[in-house]
């Protein structure tokens, strides 16, 4: 009955909740513009890094953006862009909505406490005092070992065979890629 | 004990010619030789025990290895349980096996678990465990960005990071007798637990800083070969970044990490246009999600 009602009062929050709302951002890396969102569709652009943009939707890593200024719409990877610093940061809600209920409720109650970063005011107010369930510094540091754990934790191994079904089924393939020197 | 075995050896070494030499007709020259031989030969074994102490010197056994990160994981597991989803934790054995079976310690017993705190953050433990927190996995979107966080702790395995920092931390003298085989030894029981001692405490501090690099790079590499998009981990790095980095789920985060800016400012650079070919490597969005939104 308390679930029922809680999913309720959630879902009605959620519906409530604008799904999408134009974002403001700006560009922190040059970035090449492409027409959908992933590296194999065609190049519209160039978009230089300072530019501020509209971003008009996201997809798995990718972001929309519009600049009227430039003249340009289309794709750049998220990492490219980041959140104007006045604009409220909204999380995807259609993201949310897709990782289930129970994320849907912890990034709302995030949210409300100011979670993400966003403007000055809610950032100092934002200062967490309370402590995380679990994983404290001081839970890590005195913790007993928690053996029976460990044996359920080792039962979810997987193995060569299973691997080869589930990289088969997520198309996955092996490639060889050269180590990047990590001096530059 | 020791010197009994020493000064019978030393016997078997001087007698041994004698009692070979079938006239008996030995001369003391002859026996000034043998005896320098003798020596020699001594020498030359303790001088190469000697090398291998030190080669062995902050090293452990593959065995050693594992018991200690079993253990250690087992610390985390008291602090925080597994999280009650077996088809979770099952999905994030299939992806994190895939990964680390790219790896050159693929042969590891690699298991990997979601743990249930708000925490932000990902532990590895020496031997092939990793653990990521749900309030991390729920910040995620994809397979890839999994992949990607799996991937990096991965690294800290494989380059076996925490053994590293454990090496700075112990003296030298500790080492003896680590890394090599041995079983039932009880001074290296103690010695075994004190590593574990000292390795609960890394995971409030932190490794070095320059091994956490080390661990985004060689991680997006193994993402790459596993056949995902490389870039995930940039979008994981930017997720974290958009929040407030004084919310209590990144306190340890935090204090264990450089900052999120500087990793992703030195990532991208670092990436720049070498991994291009691959960022069309797969999302697995759908198959993430399913796994997500259980009934």
């Amino acid at each position: 009955m308390m679930k029922h009602l809680l999913s309720i009062l959630v879902l009605s929050i959620l519906l409530v909740a604008p799904l999408r709302a134009d974002q403001e951002g700006i560009i922190v890396r040059t970035a090449p513009v492409h027409d959908k969102a992933n590296y194999g569709s065609r190049r519209v652009g160039q978009i230089k890094a300072g530019t501020r943009v509209s971003i008009t939707n996201r997809q798995g890593g990718w972001e929309e953006i519009f600049s009227e200024q430039e003249a340009i719409i289309g794709w750049v990877r998220s990492y490219q862009v980041r959140a104007a610093e006045s604009a409220p940061v909204i999380q995807d809600q259609s993201a949310s909505d897709s990782r289930g209920f129970l994320a849907g409720l912890a990034s709302f109650s995030r949210k409300a406490s100011s979670f993400f970063k966003s403007d000055d005011r809610s950032t100092s107010s934002g200062t967490a005092t309370i402590g995380v369930r679990g994983l404290s510094e001081e839970e890590i540091k005195t913790a007993q070992a928690d053996f029976v754990e460990f044996e359920k934790m080792k039962q979810y191994a997987s193995s060569r065979k299973r691997a080869a079904g589930f990289s088969r089924q997520g198309g996955l393939t092996a490639i060889k890629v050269p180590h990047i020197s990590a001096k530059n | 004990m020791r010197i009994l075995l020493q000064i019978t050896l030393m016997i078997a070494l001087v007698s041994g010619p004698i009692l070979t030499t079938p006239s008996f007709a030995l001369s003391f020259d002859d026996l000034k030789k043998d005896l320098k031989e003798a020596k020699k030969k001594l020498k030359k074994s303790a001088d190469k025990g000697k090398e291998q102490l030190d080669k062995a010197r902050g090293k452990l056994t593959e065995e050693e290895e594992i018991e200690v990160g079993g253990n250690l994981v087992s610390g985390l597991l008291g602090a925080a349980p597994l999280v009650d989803d077996a088809r979770l934790q099952q999905y994030v054995n299939d992806v994190g096996f895939w990964v680390a079976s790219q790896s050159k310690r693929k042969h590891l017993p690699w298991s990997f678990a979601v743990i249930d705190s708000d925490g932000i953050n990902a532990f590895a433990a020496p031997g092939g465990y990793v653990v990521i927190t749900l309030g991390l996995y729920n910040l995620l979107e994809n397979e890839a960005q999994l992949a990607a966080v799996l991937a990096h702790e991965i690294a800290h395995v494989v380059r076996k990071h925490h053994l590293k920092a454990l090496q700075k931390t112990m003296q030298r003298e500790f080492w003896t007798d680590l890394g090599v085989k041995a079983v039932g030894d009880e001074q290296k029981r103690e010695k075994l637990q004190q590593l574990i001692n000292s390795g609960v405490q890394l995971y409030a501090t932190g490794l070095d800083r320059k091994h956490e690099y080390d661990a985004d790079l060689r991680g997006v590499v193994l993402a790459a070969r596993s056949g995902y998009d490389p870039y995930a981990l940039l979008d994981v790095l930017t997720t974290i970044d958009s929040i407030n980095p004084q919310s209590s789920e990144l306190t340890v985060m935090m204090k264990t990490h450089p900052p999120t800016a500087g990793r992703l400012d030195q990532l991208s650079r670092k990436m720049d246009g070498k991994l291009d070919s691959y960022a069309s490597g797969q999302l697995n969005a759908g198959r993430f999600r399913q796994v997500a939104s259980k009934p």
